[in-house]
């Protein structure tokens, strides 16, 4: 129990100034909504932190695994929806929502892994695009899910904790905030855990990793497992906080790759990657978004992630992460 | 019965179209084992061509075939020399992104320059007009782009397994290291598979454009055809992309016909079965 507690809440195998620099990011965080007071600050704040929450937890798929998954955005639509249709139908409090949305994205994504993972590579890769394709194509054609038009979430007359809604974006901050933490000790946990150095050794090298006795194809599928579980969080949290669900909003093709992207981006494989992605590509969007748009310009801020992408991908691989890394070396010698 | 031969003709007439358009994205597979996120908005780049072509000069959409394949061309031999030749030596996942870049950066260059607006060509010596076969009748722009598709079909297929260039192409294919000692430039044949891909799903663009609408976001969904398809084939297959283009444009016309909200879930479907259960497809090795 102690030793699993240490694991959680110890960050002490990280160099020092790592260890400061997450103790700034937390105070920043705590303080923010305090000192930027407009509403669109704020949201930006939220929408990252949503990002690095969605990022936290593909990233152990996609980065401690190894396996590009581009289908993450069915795991979130599944979240929404679980919260959204039983706050809906029966007016389930959103703490009891949220593990049932877990369950199920766990539940799905262990049912396709079966046979998803006799597939490497490439064919993994669509096949995972295509399940979350499919998925998006039948929430649209089925009645109960609301279809196209969505899900509306019943607003409540007074701001309460049972179904976490609120009048200000202030509670909403600290809200995304605690699950984020949560999805980040849980990281913390994981990448020192048995699992964690299982899923990394079929990353480097699978043939290696079943040579010392690892089962790679159960590691991947419990791998592939937790992470749609991981991901239904945020999608519980963009129900209430959106109060409204489609499926073009919470499981399209593009939510799946801008995931994917933030963490590539940030440095996929480090438990600090996803934040750094986040960090630089939502207020990138939000703000440039924002003012291209006003200026009519559509679609640049989408080149310009394009470009990004491509950069990183030709020059560095391993993302931001990779290069501070590398120059702490240099510097260290 | 007429709706069944319709449906039957209008399934092989909408295969020989994707199997045109499925032929680059095999064919670069093949020759460098890479797969082309991006092979849908070369498809797109074509049919933008078409589209302008025929509503800004008023000439016929028949006429920017030249210049779609030609444009084709060079925007395959362009993002090899620019982008894939560089990520080809990282791991797979930058490979990935790489491709996944090209296409978000040509889908939303359309979208600012196009903006998102759905768009159809109004003018033309095939559209709109119909043939009267008997007691079938059939929309005469999808019949003769179906068969100028296999007329291109053909000529890439004879070019490929009847000429020298296509003999050093299909050793590249085989095994790159040894063509390379035989004296074959393997980074030449690399960028002639990226332009021959280009040059003919933008040709097959500037077919489709005739009878199917283009906005920006249209590439997606036929990379995704095209992934069924080649996967269906066998990755690299050059028969088996014909075979499976017909195949799964039969499977979306007919399943079209009667659900068409879930027309695509029944090809993502086709896909996910071929991979998991035979995975080198109908005629991969």
């Amino acid at each position: 129990m102690e030793r699993l507690l240490k694991d959680i809440f110890s960050f002490e195998d990280r160099p020092r100034f790592e260890r400061i620099g997450f103790l700034i990011f937390i105070l920043i965080v705590l303080i923010f909504p305090w000192v930027v007071k407009s509403a669109y600050g704020r949201a930006v704040m939220i929408k990252f932190l949503l990002f690095a929450l969605f990022g936290l937890g593909w990233n152990l798929i996609g980065g401690y695994g190894g396996q590009v998954d581009l289908g993450q955005a069915k795991n979130v639509g599944f979240g929404a929806y679980a919260t959204g249709l039983m706050m809906l139908w029966w007016d389930v409090p959103f703490w009891v929502t949220v593990p049932v949305g877990m369950v199920i994205a766990a539940a799905e994504s262990f049912g396709v892994a079966y046979p998803m993972f006799r597939l490497k590579g490439h064919y993994f890769a669509i096949a995972t695009l295509c399940v979350a394709l499919v998925w998006k194509e039948l929430f649209v054609f089925w009645d109960w899910t609301g279809g196209a038009r969505g899900v509306e979430i019943p607003i409540r007359p007074t701001p309460n904790f049972t179904y976490m809604q609120f009048g200000s974006p202030i509670h909403y901050h600290y809200f995304i905030f605690f699950l984020f933490l949560t999805q980040l000790l849980f990281m913390n946990w994981f990448r020192k855990s048995k699992l964690g150095y299982e899923c990394q050794a079929v990353r480097d090298d699978e043939d290696v990793a079943a040579s010392l006795g690892i089962n790679v194809y159960r590691t991947k599928v419990i791998a592939y497992t937790i992470t749609g579980g991981l991901g239904a969080v945020g999608g519980s949290f963009m129900t209430v906080y959106y109060l409204y669900i489609d499926p073009d909003f919470v499981m399209p093709l593009d939510l799946s790759i801008l995931i994917a992207m933030t963490v590539m981006v940030g440095g996929a494989g480090s438990l600090w990657g996803p934040i750094i992605g986040a960090a630089l590509l939502i207020p990138l969007d939000m703000y440039l978004g924002a003012w291209l748009g006003a200026q009519k310009r559509l679609g640049v801020d989408f080149m310009i992630y394009a470009v990004i992408m491509m950069v990183i991908a030709a020059r560095e691989p391993k993302g931001i992460w990779g290069i501070i890394e590398r120059m702490r070396k240099k510097r260290t010698g | 019965m007429e709706l069944t031969v319709q449906l039957f003709i209008y399934g092989i007439l909408m295969g020989l179209v994707f199997a045109l358009i499925a032929l680059g994205l095999s064919l670069i597979f093949g020759v460098m084992n890479i797969v082309n996120f991006a092979h849908g908005e070369f498809l797109m780049v074509g049919m933008y061509i078409a589209y302008l072509l025929s509503t800004f000069l008023h000439l016929d959409p028949l006429l920017s075939l030249p210049l779609a394949a030609a444009a084709g061309y060079l925007l395959g031999i362009m993002s090899y020399h620019f982008l894939i030749h560089h990520i080809l030596r990282g791991p797979m996942v930058a490979q990935l992104f790489g491709t996944f870049g090209l296409m978000l950066f040509l889908r939303y260059l359309a979208m600012y320059l196009f903006t998102p607006d759905v768009r159809s060509i109004k003018e033309g010596l095939l559209v709109g007009k119909t043939l009267s076969l008997g007691w079938v009748t059939l929309d005469l722009s999808k019949s003769v782009s179906a068969a100028l598709c296999m007329l291109s079909f053909g000529i890439v297929y004879w070019m490929i397994y009847r000429t020298k260039l296509g003999r050093a192409l299909r050793a590249t294919s085989i095994d790159s290291e040894a063509a390379r000692y035989m004296g074959i430039d393997t980074k030449k044949m690399n960028a002639l598979a990226w332009g021959i891909g280009g040059a003919t799903v933008a040709l097959a663009g500037s077919l489709l454009a005739h009878f199917y609408y283009v906005t920006p976001t249209v590439g997606m969904l036929f990379t995704l055809i095209a992934f069924a398809i080649v996967a269906l084939g066998g990755f690299g297959s050059i028969t088996g992309a014909f075979i499976a283009g017909i195949i799964i444009g039969l499977i979306m016309v007919v399943s079209g016909h009667f659900l068409s909200e879930l027309k695509f879930t029944f090809v993502y479907i086709v896909y996910f079965l071929v991979v998991v259960l035979r995975p080198r497809g109908l005629f991969g090795w």
